[in-house]
């Protein structure tokens, strides 16, 4: 199976601090990878270094392609609808889509836009958090990449919505398609994971299956990394 | 539907299916929901999905069609050996629990006659 990401020996600091170091991962296609870490571990420092709006030392290459535009063009981030005024119209956010993306996909988006109920005629400012979060799910899936970052995406929002984006992420991932997502509570979402990443004393401290890990330890990934963070389970 | 944690995804969606095909839900020759539709359904994986038929077509009680799907298999002796073979997983498990608690082999069966007839009294 060929691999979707490449990271070797990154390393990024930020005003003489050091935020991630000897960071090694390799991600193969089709997965669904579960990044893993307390807040200010370092998560959405490593999904900005993969997109590149984040410059560090080392290697990182998306579909073996190292230089910033040629990775943008592969990997669809969940930018968190920031550059947009308030009062901005859903449609008006798509449109921006449409023009910026030549790979964005109106009818998948469209697709999308159904199964999530979401209403494009609303201004950004009428959604709550679990609507803004759907559209930016919607947004980003309608993308055709290989690679897919999904940052906190469930982070403080209602049950039925977290329900609904775990099944259109099923639904809509490309079968060749890789996908990342950052969570600090996993159990919702570990039935999901193909694998697990941990990002601990900023750097990338496990990369495992997730049916391994229960294999292996006969635990929960909910578990196992509470256990990781106490320093509990034992690993070369 | 919901998963222990604890125990591989993958292993959980056999027995899910096993159970079904023994009770008759997912009867001999029925066609199974495309991979990504089980995946919706249960809210796994694809590729969880796709080990698990992969090992139940290793075992002989999924049959694969190409281009037309997965089926319970037609032979009606693999589903009665699979039950048994359920039935043993179980037992071996109460037996060795049992046994652990220094029950000898006369004790097991009475036990459990026991425990039989007082549940049976309990539901009437």
């Amino acid at each position: 199976m060929s691999d979707v990401l490449t990271i070797e020996n990154l390393n990024y600091k930020r005003n003489l601090k050091v935020i991630l170091h000897d960071v090694n991962l390799t991600l193969a296609q089709g997965k669904i990878v579960g990044l893993l870490g307390e807040n200010g571990a370092g998560k959405t420092t490593l999904m900005r270094l993969i997109t590149g709006s984040a410059k560090g030392s080392g290697h990182i290459a998306v579909r073996d392609l190292e230089k910033t535009v040629d990775r943008k063009r592969h990997v669809s981030f969940s930018e968190q609808l920031k550059g947009f005024a308030d009062g901005t119209r859903i449609d008006r956010v798509v449109d921006y889509y449409r023009l910026v993306y030549p790979d964005f996909d109106g009818q998948r988006f469209e697709e999308l836009v159904t199964f999530l109920q979401i209403d494009t005629s609303l201004k950004l400012s009428a959604l709550s958090k679990g609507m803004k979060e759907k559209v930016v799910i919607a947004l980003t899936l309608s993308r055709q990449v290989d690679l897919y970052l999904l940052d906190e995406p469930f982070s403080g929002i209602d049950s039925m919505s977290r329900k609904r984006i775990i099944s259109s992420i099923i639904k809509w991932k490309p079968d060749d398609a890789t996908m990342v997502i950052s969570d600090h509570y996993v159990t919702e979402i570990a039935p999901i994971l193909d694998d697990v990443v941990i990002v601990k004393d900023q750097t990338v401290a496990i990369h495992q299956a997730a049916d391994d890990i229960r294999d292996e330890y006969g635990i929960g990934i909910e578990a196992f990394y509470e256990s990781l963070y106490e320093g509990g389970v034992k690993h070369d | 539907m919901k998963f222990d944690d604890k125990v591989p995804i993958y292993y959980q969606i056999k027995n899910q299916l096993y159970h079904e095909m023994i009770t008759g839900e997912l009867e001999p020759g029925d066609k199974l929901p495309a991979v990504r539709q089980l995946a919706v359904d249960m809210t796994v994986n694809v590729n969880t999905i796709q080990r698990a038929l992969g090992e139940m077509i290793t075992e002989g009680v999924i049959e694969s069609q190409r281009g037309k799907g997965n089926f319970v298999t037609m032979d009606h002796e693999r589903i009665t050996q699979l039950k048994e073979e359920l039935i043993t997983e179980q037992l071996e498990r109460v037996y060795q629990q049992l046994h652990a608690l220094d029950l000898s082999d006369e004790d097991i069966i009475a036990s459990l006659e026991h425990f039989i007839k007082q549940r049976g009294e309990q539901h009437v």
